[in-house]
């Protein structure tokens, strides 16, 4: 059996990098690693436009960010879309959560009304209310089908943006908001693109979804894409708790 | 004095009276019906002597205490009564906890009778409090990322600060090595009354960002900041290459760092301190600069610096026959990160006990203890988690590669205290901001239950 190994770029790690969403890249990390599988990780930093090689990624990841730091980097991300573009045609998983998930949309008018113009990879664009306590704050539960049987993805949001044109949403909400204020669906996916709202970060509470990126990943490769059990037993008991606490608060509304 | 004021008075005072007779802390509540009523309460109070603040993302709680302290400390009064120090010690830092504390000392006509106060004030409250108040000293700590879902980005919060500063012009005591800190020295350039405050290059300084740090740009030009050295955070000797912002000769200095002995110097004098946890250092710098300033006697800041303890969940110690343990509140990846430094100093084996809430106040979102830096983990050979979000800490050690076999979950506290005392020896503890004061009266409980070591 071949040996083996997959890289992934993190595109901003820097500036985008709010609510512990490099713990992402972490839990990946650490759930290859239990499996002997390497994880290479490689960075695509701002004003250095030949940082890294996209068209060698398994995973690109970009997080979240503040609304200025989404305008400092438009330009930059911009200057990328063509590899972007590429690696996504050519297969590479691309995992996107908040900010990242807005920007790879048509557009996002910030909340100061600036219009970001978005890599235009994908249908849906996003608009922010000019009020900035306008947000959308809290625990969320979605179930999502991505997995090939249905699946309940814990998280937390806090985005003000509200994203519309979504044609195959990431999951249905059972709690929270998700793409609009008080919505029914949250996010975008196809088989391999995942873009969320959800901080949390994503895939530490939610060990099949990280398993899904790795063994999708994997598939692609030509590679073994069967991952092996590791203990789980803190995310199962933790997914349990948040379950009963925050699925019967909204069952007793 | 206006009739609407000694009314405003009169009634906040039998508000205060009402709660104390009822056996309730006065709290924010009398503040928050008076700021309900009228947002300009707080001008129908006045004070005639000095009133130092202190602000700052961490470390405001300690340093107003031994800010006290060293106030209460100097000689009495020419008419042999002791000196009068306020300060609101419990944390009470809001417009409506100061305004509460306040009513409780000042007469009908609202006026305060004091020779200091010395006030803990939350950062985004600064400007609110010291409209009406002329404020003698600021004190600024620190700014890092705190809270997102409820206080908003540093940015906004450094800017409020700045805004207030402009017309400022009274002492403005700064950390040197803290950019978003530093950079508020020139927000008044007609303000000369402006001093920095550092600590030497100390034995854990890293060459590269070693934890989450905020502000990496120059705030004059753009410019990306160069440093010689990062403390903790992005509290280091930053520079920026291009505008030279961070080209600062320090007021007060500590120097000669001895971890073994405890001990370090200021202008040419040896100190010794209770912790010498690096941020911790860092405030009693800024201390020491604020105790320049109404010149107090190197006497009692040697005896203060060498024997106060804050013991209010801030480097507690708490000890059975046979074990001890160091408890810290963290509210925020700096906070734990610092609680893990002094771990990682600390060469024996020991246990750590995790309490992690998600209340109101603590922000919901507990995705912050992603960037706490767990990596280097030394001697740890059991982890105890605890509080409402017990399962999530213990997710987060687990992944930074701690052996998931070693990690007790336990959300209830009593039960979390008799795990971590079960085995003796050293621990250390770490709690955020609603779980601090649960922890230690479950700890206390124990102790109580169970008998204590050397307690004082």
């Amino acid at each position: 059996m071949s040996e083996r190994k997959l890289k992934l770029l993190h595109m901003y790690p820097d500036v985008l990098d709010l609510y512990g969403d490099s713990g992402n890249v972490e839990v990946l990390k650490y759930r290859c690693k239990m499996r002997g599988i390497e994880l290479e990780v490689s960075k695509h930093q701002m004003n250095r436009p030949d940082s890294a090689d996209f068209s060698d990624m398994d995973i690109i990841y970009l997080g979240g960010g503040a609304d200025y730091e989404q305008q400092l980097l438009a330009e930059d991300l911009m200057g990328c879309k063509d590899r972007i573009k590429a690696a996504y045609d050519s297969g590479v998983f691309l995992l996107m959560i908040c900010g990242g998930y807005q920007l790879l949309g048509q557009y996002y008018k910030d909340s100061n009304g600036e219009r970001i113009p978005g890599l235009g990879l994908f249908d849906y664009h996003t608009e922010a209310s000019t009020n900035k306590r306008d947000r959308c704050i809290g625990n969320i539960v979605v179930e999502t089908s991505l997995l090939g049987k249905p699946y309940r993805v814990i998280g937390f949001e806090n985005h003000g943006g509200q994203t519309t044109g979504v044609k195959t949403p990431f999951g249905k909400v059972l709690c929270g908001n998700g793409n609009v204020r008080s919505g029914e669906t949250e996010g975008y996916c196809e088989e391999r693109v995942i873009a969320t709202y959800l901080h949390g970060p994503l895939l530490s509470k939610n060990p099949s979804l990280a398993d899904y990126v790795i063994s999708k990943a994997l598939e692609r490769k030509g590679l073994d894409s069967t991952l092996c059990e590791i203990n789980d037993s803190l995310e199962k008991a933790c997914r349990k708790e948040l379950f009963s606490r925050l699925l019967t608060v909204k069952a007793s509304k | 004095m206006k009739l609407i004021n000694s009314l405003t008075v009169a009634f906040g005072k039998a508000m205060v009276k009402a709660l104390k007779l009822a056996g309730r802390d006065a709290g924010n509540f009398p503040g928050l019906v008076l700021w309900t009523l009228n947002k300009n309460y707080l001008k129908v109070f006045s004070a005639d002597c000095p009133i130092i603040a202190v602000t700052g993302t961490n470390g405001k709680t300690s340093t107003t205490n031994f800010l006290n302290r060293l106030f209460r400390s100097l000689p009495k009064r020419d008419d042999g009564k002791p000196l009068k120090v306020i300060t609101n010690m419990q944390g009470n830092n809001l417009d409506t906890g100061i305004g509460s504390m306040l009513l409780q000392y000042c007469d009908m006509s609202g006026h305060i009778d004091a020779d200091y106060l010395v006030l803990e004030v939350d950062e985004s409250h600064v400007p609110v409090i010291f409209k009406h108040f002329k404020l003698d000293t600021l004190v600024i700590l620190n700014f890092f990322r705190d809270q997102l879902d409820r206080n908003g980005e540093v940015e906004t919060l450094i800017l409020k600060v700045q805004k207030f500063l402009k017309t400022y012009k009274g002492n403005l005591v700064l950390n040197a090595d803290d950019p978003n800190v530093a950079r508020l020295g020139k927000a008044n350039p007609k303000n000369k009354n402006v001093y920095y405050y550092n600590v030497e290059k100390y034995e854990g300084a890293t060459e590269e960002l070693y934890e989450a740090g905020e502000g990496r740009f120059c705030p004059y030009c753009g410019e990306a900041l160069v440093y010689d050295y990062y403390q903790y955070s992005h509290v280091g000797r930053f520079k920026c290459p291009k505008c030279g912002f961070g080209n600062i000769e320090p007021f007060v200095q500590i120097k000669d760092l001895d971890f073994d002995n405890s001990a370090f110097t200021i202008e040419g004098e040896r100190y010794t301190a209770k912790h010498m946890g690096i941020y911790h250092l860092y405030n009693l710098s800024a201390v020491y600069a604020a105790a320049k300033l109404y010149n107090i006697d190197h006497k009692i800041i040697h005896k203060v610096f060498g024997s106060f303890e804050v013991n209010n969940g801030r480097l507690e110690r708490f000890e059975t026959a046979d074990s001890s343990l160091l408890l810290n509140l963290a509210k925020n990846p700096v906070g734990a990160n610092m609680t893990l430094r002094l771990l990682n100093q600390d060469k024996r084996e020991k246990e750590l006990l995790f309490v992690l809430n998600d209340n109101i106040a603590d922000g919901r979102d507990v995705s912050w203890i992603w960037d706490i830096n767990f990596s280097v983990f030394k001697g740890v050979t059991r982890v105890i988690t605890s509080g409402t979000r017990a399962y999530d800490i213990a997710i987060r050690i687990k992944c930074s590669g701690y052996d998931p076999e070693k990690i007790v979950v336990l959300p209830d506290l009593d039960q979390a205290a008799e795990e971590i005392f079960k085995n003796g020896g050293v621990k250390y503890g770490i709690a955020n901001y609603t779980a601090i004061q649960p922890t230690r009266a479950a700890l206390k409980r124990y102790i109580s239950e169970n008998g204590g070591g050397k307690e004082k």
